[in-house]
């Protein structure tokens, strides 16, 4: 017998549906900021339909938009807009996001498709994540065409280091410089000592030349009744710690992230040489590093070098340097730099960040975009950004700009340029590129904190390293 | 006065109405209940992909994910770093719960009394409310830096007390909550105490009860349901924390701090493992549903108590 009626609700039954839907309400807003959309774009690259000469008006009357996060680089170009579009015709819409939102909203854009955005400013480790799902451009093409690209261009002339840490194949194993070029770089910076110049020279003292004497002559600066510590670097549970003081030092101890073996990859983070420097350097933030290292991000460190707190700063040459421009610091004009320790080898090879430029491949004005990062990316552009930028522009990309305009504003800046030359020629990116990139250098931030915590160094990054091969190789 | 008037028979003035034509009448629901569709649609519509991508293999680096049935609920009830972070998240939401109870209580009988501190301290209670945690922990995260925080120097802990060391970062999380918090508690409650009824106070005043004795078995049972709904939110809103927390510690050191929030996000933002991040939320979301249908049906329990409908 089928029986068709009307079904028969209690209000107990009614009220714990409404319960359930007000625990989803509760919930979902939660759980959507899980979801991020299927985006990723199968766009063909857009450089073959440019044909013909070059010319800086071939997009004139389109309207760009990109999306920044305020930075010295962003800063200093600000003004110059109008000159863009002035020699282009192309107008820009520029969105700024403060720097800690700024690649979950970027992430959150690509992911979706949409193409909100022509351009966009990214480090070179995001390509390793935004590259193999699509979301970028690859720019060679558009590099290699001179209907887009003026002939004065010299991509040359952009230091080989930031040129290959801005190319990658995708592949597990494959160096960075092979593949596409994914972003164009804008403005970078090496990771160096800044110190206190004017204490260091009251007491008669020169930055260390060993890693050993760095610790020391950290350790013997620090008077934490006077509130004063040796050597400020970052500590707080991020990526972000472990690629500036910490990858370069690493480096010149003759420490590696992972070996490639056959195609897979293996952590090294637990070699006999890797657990000794993470627990020298521990042992450095415990002794003479700042009190709450577990919290400290760059801001943290340049700000205590500039209050005076901190008489060395083991973070970007281009963080510190705003602390010596007159009125931004306590310090200011009492700061220097220097190399860092190199390692046993003598050699000074140093970890790099840059912000570089990139196309969204979801862009439907990608000839109008490309002009863009290519003016931005330019030796003139760029020039007049190091002479006018208000917070400076540290350091420029090329090595025409840096030898000429950029020189010239160092004045006040004792050992900078030395600094500079003495590094860059090994200064590159020092981790082996991987997609799993930001999940295994958290997670290494994370088991520095446990050994500063005082967990035993070997056994954490044995862990770690385990974790760490089974993620980078499965993907997981 | 006298009514004139004859019930059931007042003349109507004014323009004819016009009959309201069958058509619309059966349309008239339907319109009416648009709104309420769009919200739910709108509100499950993201829970539902939600829950859905937990069966995907979804992350930036699988730009085309495939259904993996159990694989990300499996995967993550096995790590040891999920039960880590639940465990934090219940005992953070106990305590936060109870240290914010404790003291909401306290300071709601303190305001009870009429005078003009109490008057202007009510006024002031609330401004930790109307910031948002995220900017308390910018906020406190300043008044807690040993080199330059305020804290350090006023209690005359140098500059080598480490607010955020393993061992502390927990309680100045919750120092920082119940900062936020306990004034909600305190408001919620204080709104109690002045609904309830002066007769029992009084008769048990003339009676010679002590004041201990008014508030344990006049004024405490009779507040109950309010420091129960007190109760509930604090503990479904801190079971979901994730602000100030994140601010302060980014949920360390190591994972000391790492809340299922914090967890949750690390996955999906950080990492970008977005069906992980799912996952996470997901269980979440069936932990605080669980929890809140037990502490709902304890409400409805003390509400009938206080009103003498149970025993």
């Amino acid at each position: 017998m089928i029986r068709n009626r009307t079904p028969e609700y209690a209000r107990r039954d009614v009220l714990r549906m409404l319960g359930v839907g007000g625990a989803a309400v509760a919930s979902a807003s939660a759980l959507s900021a899980c979801g991020l959309g299927t985006g990723g774009s199968s766009a063909s690259n857009g450089a073959n339909e440019v044909t013909g000469s070059f010319d800086w008006k071939k997009a004139a009357g389109t309207e760009i938009s990109i999306l920044q996060t305020p930075h010295p680089y962003q800063v200093a170009f600000q003004p110059l807009l109008a000159e863009f579009t002035e020699l282009t015709g192309i107008t820009v819409k520029a969105d700024l996001v403060a720097e800690a939102d700024y690649f979950t909203r970027l992430n959150t854009e690509l992911a979706s498709g949409a193409g909100n955005y022509d351009a966009f400013m990214t480090g070179a480790y995001f390509i390793w994540t935004y590259g193999p799902p699509g979301w970028m451009e690859d720019l060679r093409p558009w590099i290699d065409n001179p209907a887009a690209t003026a002939g004065e261009y010299d991509f040359e002339d952009i230091y080989e280091g930031l040129r290959t840490s801005t190319a990658w194949d995708f592949q597990v194993g494959s160096p960075l410089g092979t593949g596409g070029q994914w972003a164009i770089p804008w403005g970078f910076e090496t990771n160096v000592i800044a110190y206190n110049k004017a204490e260091f020279d009251r007491r008669g003292i020169r930055p260390a030349e060993t890693f050993d004497n760095l610790i020391q002559l950290a350790t013997d600066l620090t008077d934490r009744s006077q509130n004063r510590y040796g050597i400020a670097f970052r500590g707080s549970r991020s990526w972000a710690t472990i690629h500036p003081g910490f990858m370069t030092q690493f480096t010149r101890q003759g420490c590696v992230d992972y070996v490639n073996e056959g195609g897979k990859l293996t952590a090294q983070m637990n070699s006999a040489k890797a657990v000794e420097f993470t627990q020298k350097w521990v042992n450095l933030a415990k002794a003479a590093g700042p009190t709450s290292w577990t919290t400290y991000e760059y801001p943290d460190c340049t700000g205590d070098l500039g209050a005076g707190t901190a008489m060395m700063c083991y973070d970007a040459d281009s963080a510190t340097y705003p602390q010596n421009k007159q009125g931004n610091s306590a310090q200011a004009g009492n700061l220097a730099w220097h190399p860092g320790p190199p390692g046993p080898d003598g050699k000074y090879g140093t970890n790099l960040w840059t912000w570089s430029l990139a196309m969204s491949s979801a862009s439907k004005k990608k000839l109008a975009a490309w002009l863009f990062i290519q003016w931005a990316t330019g030796k003139e552009a760029q020039a007049k950004a190091v002479q006018t930028g208000k917070l400076g522009f540290a350091d420029p990309t090329r090595k025409s700009v840096f030898d000429g305009t950029f020189k010239s504003t160092l004045g006040g800046f004792p050992g900078y340029q030395e600094t500079f030359e003495k590094v860059i020629d090994s200064t590159s990116i020092k981790f082996t590129p991987q997609t799993q990139f930001f999940d295994t250098t958290e997670q290494w931030a994370a088991a520095l904190q446990d050994i500063y915590s005082g967990q035993e160094a070997k056994g954490r990054l044995d862990a770690l390293a385990a974790a760490s091969t089974t993620s980078v190789n499965e993907g997981r | 006065m006298t009514l004139t008037a004859t019930p059931g028979k007042l003349e109507r003035t004014g323009p004819p109405v016009r009959a309201v034509p069958p058509w619309r009448r059966k349309l008239r629901p339907y319109v009416l209940s648009l709104p309420a569709v769009f919200l739910i649609v709108g509100i499950l519509y993201p829970f539902g992909l939600g829950v859905y991508y937990v069966f995907l293999n979804y992350a930036a680096q699988v730009p085309r994910p495939v259904l993996i049935g159990l694989a990300n609920l499996t995967g993550v009830l096995s790590d040891a770093a999920f039960w880590n972070s639940a465990g934090f998240t219940v005992l953070y939401a106990v305590l936060a719960t109870v240290i914010e109870t404790v003291l909401g209580v306290g300071i709601a009988l303190l305001l009870n009394r009429s005078s003009l501190i109490g008057r202007v301290l009510e006024r002031v209670l609330i401004l930790p409310l109307m910031i948002a945690p995220v900017i308390a922990g910018v906020i406190w995260g300043l008044m807690f830096n040993p080199q330059f925080g305020v804290l350090n120097y006023v209690l005359g802990l140098g500059s080598t007390f480490d607010w955020f060391s393993e061992s502390r970062a927990m309680w100045s999380a919750l120092l920082v909550d119940a900062w936020i918090f306990t004034p909600f508690v305190a408001v919620l409650v204080l709104a109690g105490i002045r609904s309830l009824p002066r007769e029992p106070f009084e008769a048990s005043e003339v009676d010679g009860a002590s004041w201990f004795t008014m508030f344990r078995r006049l004024m405490l049972p009779m507040i109950w349901p309010y420091i129960l709904v007190a109760v509930i939110f604090r503990f479904m809103d801190s079971l979901k924390v994730f602000d100030h927390v994140f601010v302060l510690t980014a949920g360390g050191p190591g994972d000391a701090t790492r809340t299922l929030q914090i967890g949750a996000y690390q996955n999906s933002i950080i990492t970008f493992k977005y069906s992980i991040g799912s996952t996470y939320m997901f269980l979440l979301w069936v932990i605080v549903f669980l929890t809140a249908r037990y502490l709902v049906g304890v409400l409805g329990k003390a509400q009938r108590r206080a009103a003498g409908t149970e025993a």
